[in-house]
């Protein structure tokens, strides 16, 4: 048995519990941590077909207890392995919704190659589908947009950063200076409020 | 449901104000407003009226139950009653706080009627809290909320429903956990007669 | 659509100018005014965010009311943006685009997170039954294979022993059982509200807690609404 010390699974458990505990957006994807289980995975399922064919050939029952052992070990590696997966692709595909189509750098150092894929395709499907969604009238609802119900046409906000200029629907085109504040359209200028650019004075 | 979405909703409730411009009838997908004459009181929907306030276009005129008499009435009767009592307005909370907040000056009493539609506000909920006590320890999955507001409803929403899905959840899992000792015990005894019978392997 | 009521015709015009009447092109469909458009997507709008499942699509009913918003756009392009009619038209639009986004928001966030159940169970509808539109039909099989793709490249290529039911244990599925706040829009007789077939009258109006399935069809055909 490999890693005697170790109980079955503890890797695959650790990744949750990691990716629970990170108060990151994402943390980086545990390579190494991924492959220790895919091992462990492989390990016990060569043990238990070994052990199989001597069960079969033997039938020694008292082997039966161990081979469903091993079996729910192998099973619950899967799921914790998947379930890992499958939080960080949620997170992911917030990042979309948050940031846009493309993924700030430094998050996205932290993401590995099939990752940055899966969010380029949902990107896309995302896209086309809130095209298609405005149906004939060439008129897309922007569904990253209207987050929250509308309160007020307009909102005051202060500029965190120097962004440059900035050109509303009508033409306008204003200046977003560090720590200059504007009155503007909030349906406009919602996702700057979200990435930060700009903060809402209430 | 997020509360911003529960105000949002409340936020169609007609209310009256007086505007100080004339205009025209405005015709909105929801329905038609106006004409507006100034000096004259017309009903708009709530997020409008709040809207032309803070922009001083009009003052608002609160609703008839807004008045301290009445509310304190309500009040005795919410704490008599066992039941819910029926609340004069759909939205009362929402109301109340939107109107409040953005016009206490049109609001006589203000400070006072602030205070007891707290009070009403707090009887029901410690009323929901019981009766939720209730309900869950008498194992229902079913029952009549008569005249509690969307945001009272709102406020037991995450854990009532949740706490209900659970305890069914466990009733299930234990309905099939019974019936899984008994099937692997039959499998056990099948896969005695005949070492391939079992699908761990298998393939 | 048969039931849709012939309301008198609300004007939709925001001068003196000519409005535009909402009407399908299908020339069976009885005319349905701007308001009622709004009122059926608010109902499945909240419907939506309430219930467990999927409902059926309203995307004949978005598309009327994205054309309206556009009509009403285009008339206001001549206000000066400060006007008060023009003000409070843009708020009412905001409204009504929250409305139609958040719909459609809630019904992606479902899509993805049942998508494998979800298009599981189109594929056995008939085409008048289905409940995602064309456009969420794609993008639900786009997510389903975009999801597996990267399963399959991270991890199930590795995993010896891929047993064939085990995609299938991976399907996520809604608990209709969970319970659900409703409101009965008319009077509904003898409707069961427990596994024990307890009977319940529904009177118009009241207000109820019962988990979805039991109640899943009145909603369905607009007898009761969630709330």
């Amino acid at each position: 048995m490999s890693g005697q010390t170790k109980m079955f699974g503890e890797k695959a458990f650790d990744l949750l519990k990691e990716l629970e505990r990170s108060s990151q957006t994402i943390p980086a994807f545990d390579d190494d941590g991924v492959r220790q289980v895919l091992e462990e995975i492989k390990a016990i399922f060569e043990e238990n077909v070994a052990q199989a064919s001597t069960y079969n050939a033997s039938g020694d029952r008292s082997l039966w207890p161990l081979l469903n052992f091993r079996h729910a070990a192998l099973q619950r590696n899967k799921r914790c392995l998947l379930a890992y997966l499958y939080e960080r692709c949620k997170r992911i595909k917030a990042l979309r919704w948050e940031f846009g189509p493309i993924i700030p750098g430094d998050i996205k150092q932290a993401l590995c190659e099939p990752e940055v894929t899966f969010f380029n395709n949902y990107s896309k499907s995302l896209a086309a589908y809130m095209c298609s969604a405005g149906y004939n009238q060439g008129l897309p609802i922007d569904l990253t947009n209207n987050l929250r119900p509308p309160k007020s046409l307009y909102i005051e906000v202060r500029c965190m950063e120097d962004y440059g200029k900035f050109e509303l629907d009508d033409g306008e085109v204003i200046h977003l200076k560090k720590n200059s504040q504007h009155y503007l359209p909030r349906a406009q200028v919602e996702s700057l409020v979200r990435q930060g650019i700009l903060h809402h004075i209430a | 449901m997020d509360p911003s979405i529960i105000e949002f909703i409340g936020e169609k409730c007609m209310i009256s104000i007086i505007p100080n411009f004339s205009n025209e009838p405005l015709h909105l997908i929801y329905g038609s407003v106006g004409p507006f004459r100034a000096g004259f009181p017309v009903f708009v929907p709530l997020w409008m009226a709040t809207h032309l306030r803070k922009q001083q276009k009009c003052r608002i005129v609160p609703p008839e139950w807004m008045d301290m008499d009445i509310l304190e009435e309500i009040k005795e009767e919410e704490k008599r009653s066992k039941f819910f009592t029926k609340m004069p307005c759909e939205h009362y909370m929402v109301v109340a706080q939107l109107v409040m907040s953005t016009a206490p000056d049109d609001v006589p009493r203000c400070e006072e009627l602030r205070t007891v539609i707290k009070d009403i506000f707090d009887i029901r909920e410690s009323k929901l809290r019981t009766s939720i006590d209730a309900f869950i320890k008498g194992e229902g999955t079913y029952a009549k909320l008569d005249n509690l507001t969307l945001l009272e409803i709102h406020s037991v929403r995450p854990i009532l429903p949740y706490s209900l899905d659970h305890i069914a959840r466990y009733q299930r899992t234990a309905t099939a956990s019974q019936r899984d000792t008994s099937m692997l015990s039959a499998s056990m005894a099948a896969s005695s007669s005949g070492p391939n019978s079992n699908s761990l392997f298998s393939q | 659509m048969s039931d849709v009521e012939d309301v008198p015709e609300t004007q939709l015009e925001i001068d003196d100018t000519e409005g535009a009447e909402l009407e399908d092109e299908d020339d069976d469909m009885e005319q349905i005014t701007a308001q009622k458009v709004l009122e059926i997507l608010e109902t499945a709008w909240i419907n939506e965010m309430c219930a467990p499942e999927i409902l059926p699509s309203q995307a004949d009913m978005l598309e009327l009311m994205v054309s309206q918003v556009a009509h009403m756009e285009e008339q206001m392009r001549d206000l000066d943006k400060n006007d008060f009619r023009a003000v409070v038209h843009s708020m009412e639009l905001e409204r009504v685009r929250y409305i139609m986004a958040s719909y459609l928001r809630c019904r992606l966030q479902k899509i993805e997170t049942f998508t494998q159940h979800i298009l599981n169970q189109e594929a056995g509808r008939e085409p008048d039954d289905k409940r995602l539109s064309p456009e969420e039909t794609k993008f639900a099989q786009e997510f389903a294979s975009n999801l597996d793709e990267y399963f399959h490249k991270v991890a199930t290529q590795y995993m010896p022993n891929q047993q064939r039911g085990e995609a299938e244990q991976r399907i996520v599925t809604p608990n209709l059982m969970s319970h659900v706040f409703l409101k009965a829009n008319v009077a509904v007789p003898a409707v069961i509200v427990g596994v024990d077939d307890e009977e319940v009258d529904m009177a118009a109006g009241s207000q109820h807690i019962i988990p979805y399935q039991l109640v899943a069809d009145l909603i369905q055909n607009n007898q009761a609404q969630l709330i």
